[in-house]
């Protein structure tokens, strides 16, 4: 496997990443990708007095992804998620996250988020940074991207990229239960892109 | 023979009864309260796992003292009522055994993970992952054998109440 063997002669991510978009190289300069539930996860998880770690995830939510096969770093997204489609696996806790104290999707049916690559991190992965748009309120974002896997698939390669940020969610006019829920919210992205 | 149980059965006795009646109506608050109210419904869940938990403890140490120490003498009661008393405690014992093995057992398998502690000190090991289809089938075993156990408590209070206005020494048999 290319990745593999990338990585069995020490070569650094930053060379191992224009490498994994090689072949769509001769097709086309940029390339852009629709990601959906289909394709993609958007995950969410929050401490609770210190002591366990509740996990939701959105149901619906549409983006798009544009990368530059030649320059990984210069990469472009941006996406919107239907708030009401919020799933978490406790009775009750999904209604209230669409609950005024939460989402409150009534009036604010939809988040949006967009962002670009911004370097190669130390850690052999890239950084996004951009904005997040909750509760028509919107405060700048970051996220810890890296290549998760490359596996061969009857379409051709699948990569499978996730990125990691963290929210807080008191920025965006979310104090419910803050005696209970922890104001950081970690939120992990999973993208398996056909290339 | 005494005709008395012995200080420690007796203590252990009430300390069961009143912990099986908090637990009971700890769970019928923790159902009650609203997903909005998080801490307190957190909170009833885990003085329920607790206090349950706690039941169950009690209950070990009962029966290895009524292992050591023989039923006191009871007069007063015909051999069949005896014998019926008997199926009655030994149905409680095993209740009070199964319900919060069942209870720890049905918060593992419940697809949102939460840990089981006591009094939110002492973690509890969990030996289950969540498991929706165990869940829908173990939550309502749990709650069926609770309320049978309640029915046999009441049964059993009633029928103590019953056979002490009838002269029968239950209660001096079983004081605090």
């Amino acid at each position: 496997m290319r990745r593999a063997h990338l990585q069995r002669m020490g070569l650094p991510r930053r060379v191992l990443l224009p490498a994994l978009f090689a072949p769509t190289i001769a097709r086309a300069q940029r390339n852009t990708w629709l990601l959906n539930q289909d394709n993609a996860e958007i995950a969410f998880s929050a401490r609770h007095l210190g002591l366990f770690t509740s996990q939701g995830r959105f149901t619906r939510f549409e983006a798009r992804l544009e990368l530059d096969a030649t320059r990984t770093t210069d990469a472009l997204v941006e996406g919107r998620i239907e708030t009401t489609a919020v799933a978490i696996p406790f009775p009750g806790a999904e209604d209230t996250l669409r609950s005024e104290a939460y989402f409150h999707t009534a009036r604010f049916p939809e988040a949006r988020f967009s962002g670009r690559a911004a370097g190669i991190t130390d850690a052999g992965g890239f950084t996004i940074t951009g904005r997040m748009r909750i509760r028509d309120i919107e405060q700048p974002f970051t996220m810890a991207a890296r290549l998760a896997e490359r596996r061969p698939d009857p379409r051709g390669d699948v990569a499978r990229f996730t990125a990691t940020g963290r929210v807080q969610r008191s920025a965006f006019g979310m104090v419910a239960d803050r005696n209970f829920t922890a104001d950081a919210i970690t939120i992990t992205v999973g993208v398996n892109l056909l290339v | 023979m005494s005709d008395a149980w012995s200080l420690a059965q007796r203590r252990l006795h009430w300390w069961s009864a009143a912990l099986v009646v908090l637990t009971g109506a700890l769970a019928v608050l923790m159902v009650w309260l609203p997903f909005s109210q998080m801490l307190a419904k957190f909170l009833a869940y885990q003085l329920h796992k607790t206090f349950g938990l706690l039941v169950f403890s009690v209950v070990l140490v009962r029966l290895v003292l009524r292992a050591r120490h023989p039923a006191p003498a009871l007069t007063g009661l015909s051999p069949g009522v005896r014998r019926l008393a008997g199926i009655g405690q030994a149905g409680m014992y095993a209740l009070l055994l199964a319900v919060p093995i069942l209870g720890w057992l049905t918060g593992q398998a419940a697809a949102g993970p939460v840990p089981t502690t006591i009094f939110l000190v002492i973690p509890v090991p969990h030996v289950l992952d969540p498991n929706p289809a165990l869940y829908a089938w173990l939550r309502p075993v749990h709650q069926v054998a609770a309320y049978t156990l309640l029915a046999l408590a009441a049964v059993h209070a009633a029928l103590a109440v019953k056979h002490h206005r009838e002269g029968v020494p239950v209660f001096r048999r079983m004081r605090w």
